[in-house]
């Protein structure tokens, strides 16, 4: 989180005029972020471990990291329930896709109608504004009704948990299109469709692919949530895996499912973010 | 002689992203005593950066700054800085923004009451003291800016191109107006603009600096010129038209364009 | 303009009304023509009774009761969540050295979902009110943090340096200029910590719990009463609405200098 860049260096919050010079503190922010990340979390891990072993707790309360670290590597080839870790996390990121998808193929074209004519947008707008306070894990009893205890109730879920920010960006990503890019193309003689699609469209993408960023990390939170509140229900998925943990009292399993989950949920946003700066390239 | 500023071999480095940044180097020069300098020069030439190590806002690694003899070491009120935009508090009014600095050097509740409507008396904006900035227009917020150090008694007034956000015509009446405040207290004037005609009017000598790494490249005497009673004590209008201004006008901006002129 | 404006306005509210009018009239033809099962859609008429029921005490345990459990649980992890996350952001902002010891640890625990800690706090705290605080604390805690570290690191400079130039020193610097400068954004990150609390402790009481709107709602699932779902649903998100709003207005409150206000 420290920045490094010129500005902040020189407006230094910490306040004093700071010489240039080599004082330890100015020695340590010389490092590389990835050398002080590295070595407090070394550091926390360090605590986390002495803590376990002085105050000796219980393993089945709070293991210590390395048993942690061990009962991960197992998970790869071990199975838990279903399969071992790669049934898991695939039968997981199978439901994150279906939920997702569902909510691109409505969310888009919707948010996109919905910026070009008014009237539709009228008509939408209350209905979502309805729906919106309800919390997308709260979805889930009913989605067990319409389609059972399965994979199905889940991705219906993480579909409504998905579709808003989507909607809300392609909204509102074309509607900011600055209108005299439309103008300039209208006075050029293009058509309605030339205008929606290579004028409008473009203009928006970097905020609709924002709005595919946050539908992502709000449905990866939804996947979870759905997956343990399914509890029995499911067998397979990564919040099934931390529902096991817990109900076999092995924290080191539920402890490791989790480290798992943040893992692969920081890949799959470094991955949209990385997509999202690519299509985003030609703003500052 | 005690508002005398004095810059002795002074440097200054940043780091950048792509490296270190040389903004100013061996920058060697004497103000008189409340006197009105205008430091102009290209963008990125480091005048900026002159500014804010005069206001002791950081130390120069090399070289030292002189404030009436004793060396400049931390920021205070007697270096008093106005910027461009985002000086004021928002979340104060007016009156509470003003009555900020008095506060914090100790002065008591009483006497805080009398400079405050002194000095809301000299800016002309009785009546606006329970506003807030948004409720005021750039010209007004700057009047305040201007106001909040002023009270302070400052010996060197520092300005970090004060009115450059400012329409052409408020523009002119600030000019004016800082004119009119000055003469009150006449501390030295440090004011940085890239209006050459601001300049021209404004000042008693003119910096022209290099572009980076920022060095003196040529002092020019206006007040030699400009008369017994400075021209800037005149309405901005007619001393433009003046043949005199206008020759001053264009020999410093010829010497800045030739500071421009290769890279950006 | 304005009788077009005016027009418009009718239109918009018209055809808003006419979009909820005809959901809500589909929803009664559908289910009084037995097109689907109540499992799948209740009818108006079930949804009626069964807010009536809870509403004199579902189960015997009287409306107020789950209410409370949600409510005060929420409220519970939400202040502890403040009362650690405020201070901490602020703190990790203003020195670095806090910014070098904590910001890998949260960049670590950030990215595991607030949900997948529901199991682990049930394994520590068991089924009671002391789990359920620590997940609402652990998922309000996160947006505190961030929003309260970025208002400070946000700071404008000009700000900051205009204090330091009017003899402000660093504790000074830290509660009567960077505080109250980030105060929008430390709002708005409690605001969206609110609405993850409210969200994190509906989906604690859907797995394990004893009252509470969570509680209902799974009842409803467990004993295949669709209509007392769809109540618990309602009741969730028009609470959810209500604290918003509640929330916008303490905020403008607490802020009538932004600019974003209608204000004079």
């Amino acid at each position: 989180m420290a920045d490094g860049s010129a500005e902040a260096r020189a407006s230094r919050l910490s306040v004093e005029a700071a010489p240039e010079g080599a004082t330890l503190g100015s020695r340590i922010e010389a490092l590389p972020n990835a050398v002080r990340v590295s070595v407090m979390l070394l550091f926390w891990l360090a605590v986390w471990y002495g803590v376990v072993e002085l105050f000796n707790v219980s393993k089945d309360f709070l293991p210590n990291p390395i048993d942690v670290l061990t009962r991960i590597v197992r998970l790869a080839w071990e199975p838990v329930g279903a399969g071992a870790l790669l049934t898991h996390a695939w039968a997981s990121i199978v439901r994150l896709m279906w939920g997702f998808a569902a909510a691109i193929l409505i969310g888009v074209p919707l948010g996109l109608a919905m910026a070009y004519y008014r009237p539709l947008q009228w008509i939408i707008a209350p209905l979502f504004e309805l729906f919106r306070y309800i919390p997308p894990i709260a979805w889930a009893p009913f989605a067990m009704f319409w389609f059972g205890a399965g994979s199905a109730a889940q991705a219906y879920v993480i579909f409504t948990s998905s579709f808003a920010p989507i909607l809300i960006n392609t909204f509102r990503g074309v509607q900011l299109v600055d209108s005299r890019l439309i103008d300039a193309a209208r006075t050029l003689g293009a058509k309605s469709w030339t205008i929606l699609f290579e004028v409008a469209l473009p203009a928006a993408l970097p905020h609709v692919v924002t709005g595919l960023r946050i539908g992502l990390a709000t449905g990866w939170m939804a996947l979870i949530a759905a997956e343990i509140v399914a509890g029995t229900g499911s067998r397979d998925g990564l919040g099934y895996l931390i529902l096991q943990g817990q109900q076999q009292l092995h924290a080191d399993l539920t402890i490791g499912a989790m480290v798992l989950i943040g893992i692969l949920g920081s890949l799959i946003d470094v991955g949209i973010r990385t997509a999202e700066r690519r299509f985003a390239y030609w703003r500052e | 002689m005690q508002n005398d500023l004095s810059y002795e071999n002074v440097t200054m480095r940043f780091e950048g992203r792509s490296g270190a940044v040389q903004a100013l180097e061996r920058f060697d020069f004497q103000v008189n005593s409340s006197e009105f300098l205008v430091i102009v020069g290209p963008s990125g030439c480091g005048k900026s950066t002159l500014l804010h190590l005069t206001a002791g806002l950081y130390k120069p690694p090399t070289g030292r700054i002189l404030l009436g003899g004793t060396e400049i070491k931390e920021p205070g009120p007697d270096k008093a800085i106005v910027f461009q935009n985002f000086s004021l508090f928002p979340w104060k009014t007016v009156h509470d923004n003003i009555d900020f600095g008095l506060r914090i050097n100790g002065i008591p509740a009483t006497e805080r009451e009398e400079q405050i409507k002194r000095v809301i008396h000299l800016i002309g904006l009785e009546g606006f003291e329970n506003h807030y900035p948004r409720q005021l227009s750039g010209g007004m917020q700057q009047r305040v800016a201007i106001a909040r150090s002023f009270v302070l008694k400052p010996r060197t007034l520092l300005m970090d191109e004060p009115f450059a956000a400012l329409d052409a015509q408020n523009r002119q009446i600030m000019q004016e107006e800082l004119v009119r405040i000055w003469q009150t207290q006449r501390p030295t004037v440090l004011f940085i603009t890239h209006s050459v005609e601001e300049a021209v009017f404004l000042a008693d000598r003119v910096i022209v600096m290099t572009r980076r790494p920022g060095r003196v490249k040529e002092v020019i005497d206006i007040a030699q010129i400009a008369g017994e009673n400075h021209w800037r004590s005149d309405p901005f209008d007619e001393v433009i038209r003046r043949a005199d201004f206008q020759d001053m006008r264009s020999r410093i901006w010829g010497l800045v364009k030739s500071e421009i002129s290769v890279r950006n | 303009m304005n009788g077009a404006a005016r027009n418009n306005g009718l239109a918009r509210a018209l055809l808003g009304a006419i979009s909820v009018g005809s959901v809500l009239a589909a929803w009664w033809l559908v289910t009084s023509l037995e097109l689907v099962k109540p499992l799948i859609l209740p009818p108006p008429v079930d949804v009626w009774t069964g807010f009536l029921d809870i509403w004199h005490g579902y189960l015997n345990v009287p409306f107020w009761n789950h209410f409370l459990a949600s409510i005060s649980v929420m409220l519970g992890g939400y202040a502890m969540a403040i009362a650690v996350g405020v201070p901490l952001g602020i703190f990790m902002a203003w020195n670095r050295v806090a910014d070098w010891v904590f910001g890998p640890l949260l960049q670590i625990l950030r990215p595991i979902p607030p949900p997948a800690w529901i199991p682990l706090a049930i394994l520590w705290f068991g089924i009671g009110y002391a789990g359920k605080i620590f997940i609402v604390f652990v998922a309000a805690a996160v947006p505190c943090i961030l929003n309260s570290y970025l208002a400070i690191k946000q700071t404008p400079p000009e700000l900051l340096n205009s204090a330091r130039s009017l003899g402000a020193k660093p504790h000074t610097l830290l509660f009567e200029v960077a505080i109250p400068s980030g105060l929008p954004t430390i709002m708005t990150g409690l605001r969206i910590a609110l609405g993850i609390a409210w969200a994190s402790i509906v989906a604690a009481e859907l797995v394990v719990s004893l009252a509470g709107f969570g509680f209902l709602i799974m009842n409803g699932y467990r004993n295949l009463e669709s209509n007392i779902v769809f109540v618990g649903m309602a009741a969730v998100a028009l609470l959810g609405l209500l604290m918003n709003v509640l929330f916008v207005h303490i905020e403008r409150a607490l802020l009538p200098w932004r600019e974003d206000q209608d204000n004079g």
